[in-house]
């Protein structure tokens, strides 16, 4: 019986020649990372000095963190947590990446997305470092394993494999995907299971759509994701090239074992939009259209990356954001916001009445840009559980970049496609 | 170690598929740390008798997918804060369920157990395996826990588990 891309990057990690899922293992994270958070990274460098006495780290170089929450807002008791975990990275040899954007985007621009690598991390978002031929799964508050083992233990994932057929249509984003899958799949269809995306779909599918699909797989249940690549697929090759190591192209076995195998259709998916308060509430946009929004949000890990400023940049071009619409537009990352710069992107968002602020995760936990009672947002950040972001009497509609930018024209949830005709 | 993990009642039954847990404090509350005020809102709009009504060793019953979203660690503090032990659910949503090992309680997968159980029936787990309610005489299994788990759930939580493992003394049952 073949191997799935899942079992074979766990056997590498554990040392084995080969491990099948259910198997418990210890696995060496090739990467470890982490975000600064309070009860989170406080915790684990509280626990180890104290709790644990680890003066140092079994491969610090092996160890990032970032700091892209709480960086929007001069707050000085954030500043001052900030200030003391960059003086544990730096007693631990761990390297501090901030003012780059989200961490979960920006490892992949400094090469820990490296095709083959085991990561870890505390967080599930980090599981779309799948769309680079890495296994990255969010191991919660277990992360202090990495920490003070040379190993983690778990138990090898059963993997679910979705097939990819066909185009998407135009005016259709990979939220719209990700969307369909809940609905179809349903919201606990790959419980503990990875997900593993293939087919000849992903010729058509881009870094950013997979890196959004995969970002969200939380969501299907997943415990992460990974993309099965032909091995010789450009986007392995480019990620092999920025990658820190080379760890080698895996990909499945054609004769590896799923717990279950789904294909779907992308000409078929439609644009969607997640009513409140939670993520599995998918509904056709025709249901939501002319729901009156006060505010959009482009943005988050899962979407904010250069093709969704592109979607929002080319229905927006020439037109104006509705007065009284706030319409946050927040590059995932520095570099992102580089490139939006350099297209001219951002200078047609801006002329249309868009905030462009400089990358953070603040506006999709409300932090930056706090939604008031009564106030209803379209948001491309990653959920819509009551309160997400801001005033628990506030509602949040999930949908794609070019829908928010529809929406914003009007104050109305809106079908981008009619904003399109005639549009490359 | 006794087979007997738990006893006690069903203190409730959330019986709403993919059901959001920061419901139980209320969503304005689920970042609340203060016992005190958690014990104020925490219930309200199920029962706001709860916390009088429930006794150390009851454990509270869930739907299919619990757990389900972005669970926030207060709701749970406050039913183990009452001593509230288990909570047996149809299924769990895996964040939420290995969060709630790693706090050293018990989250069981039986996937009949709504049919099986109401209000204040007289329940007993088992670590070989099955669910008793002695109430209706009704006996089920639920989906094993892994060794490595049941360690984590004996030793208290994920980090005297970690504690124990790093010294050679894990108990594994």
């Amino acid at each position: 019986m073949g191997k799935t891309l899942t079992e074979k990057i766990l056997a590498r990690a554990a040392g084995l020649p080969e491990v099948t899922a259910g198997q418990e293992i210890a696995a060496r994270p090739d990467y470890v990372l982490a975000y600064d958070w309070p009860g989170q990274t406080d915790v684990i460098f509280r626990e180890i000095r104290e709790g644990f006495g680890i003066e140092r780290l079994d491969g610090p170089e092996r160890f990032a963190m970032f700091i892209d929450h709480m960086t929007s807002g001069e707050n000085p008791k954030d500043l001052a947590f900030h200030a003391r975990t960059r003086q544990s990275c730096k007693e631990y040899g761990i390297e501090v990446h901030e003012g780059l954007g989200i961490g979960h985007h920006v490892a992949s621009e400094l090469g820990y997305a490296a095709p083959g690598a085991f990561v870890v991390h505390f967080d599930g978002h980090i599981s779309q470092l799948g769309a680079f031929g890495a296994l990255a799964i969010g191991l919660r508050r277990s992360l202090i394993e990495a920490f003070v083992s040379p190993a983690v233990t778990m138990t090898v994932p059963h993997t679910v494999r979705v097939d990819f057929t066909g185009k998407l249509r135009p005016g259709v984003m990979a939220r719209d995907v990700f969307h369909q899958l809940v609905d179809t799949l349903g919201p606990d269809s790959c419980r503990f299971q990875m997900v593993e995306f293939g087919g000849p779909g992903l010729r058509e599918l881009s870094t950013d759509d997979l890196q959004t699909l995969g970002g969200l797989a939380m969501f299907l249940g997943a415990l992460s994701a990974v993309v099965d690549y032909e091995e010789d697929d450009a986007r392995l090759l480019q990620a092999r090239r920025r990658a820190r190591r080379d760890f080698g192209a895996v990909s499945s076995d054609a004769d590896a074992s799923y717990a279950a195998k789904h294909t779907l259709d992308l000409d078929t998916v439609e644009p969607l939009v997640v009513a409140p308060h939670t993520p599995r509430n998918v509904r056709r946009l025709q249901e939501c259209a002319g729901l009156e929004v006060h505010r959009g949000y482009i943005g988050s890990c899962v979407s904010g990356r250069i093709e969704d400023i592109r979607a929002a940049a080319r229905v927006l071009e020439g037109r104006r954001v509705k007065p009284g619409f706030v319409l946050n537009v927040v590059p995932t990352s520095a570099a992102i916001l580089q490139a939006a710069e350099a297209e001219g992107l951002v200078a047609i968002l801006a002329a249309a009445g868009a905030n462009i602020p400089r990358s953070t995760c603040d506006y999709c936990y409300g932090r930056a840009g706090t939604m008031d009672a009564g106030q209803r947002a379209v948001s491309t950040g990653t959920l819509n559980v009551q309160g997400r972001m801001g005033h628990v009497d506030s509602e949040i509609y999930l949908c794609s970049a070019a829908t928010i930018a529809a929406s914003a024209i009007e104050g109305r949830i809106a079908d981008p496609r009619k904003y399109l005709e005639g549009r490359p | 170690m006794s087979d007997v993990a738990l006893r006690g009642r069903v203190a409730y039954v959330f019986p709403e598929p993919d059901f959001d847990v920061d419901q139980i404090v209320g969503v304005e509350n689920c970042g609340e740390q203060d016992m005190n005020i958690l014990l104020r809102v925490a219930m309200r709009s199920f029962d706001p008798e709860f916390a009088a009504k429930v006794r150390p060793g009851d454990l509270i019953v869930g739907g299919r997918n619990f757990g389900y979203g972005h669970p926030h660690y207060p709701a749970m503090q406050y039913m183990r804060h009452l001593g509230v032990g288990a909570v047996v659910a149809e299924s769990f949503a895996p964040g939420f369920w290995q969060n709630e090992i790693n706090m050293g309680f018990i989250p069981l997968a039986c996937p009949d157990i709504l049919s099986a159980v109401q209000r204040w029936d007289e329940i007993e787990i088992r670590w070989s395996g099955t669910i008793i309610n002695h109430t209706r005489g009704i006996e089920l299994a639920y989906e094993a826990l892994s060794a490595r788990n049941r360690a984590i759930i004996a030793a208290g939580g994920f980090i005297p588990y970690l504690r124990q493992k790093l010294e050679n003394r894990v108990r594994e049952f």
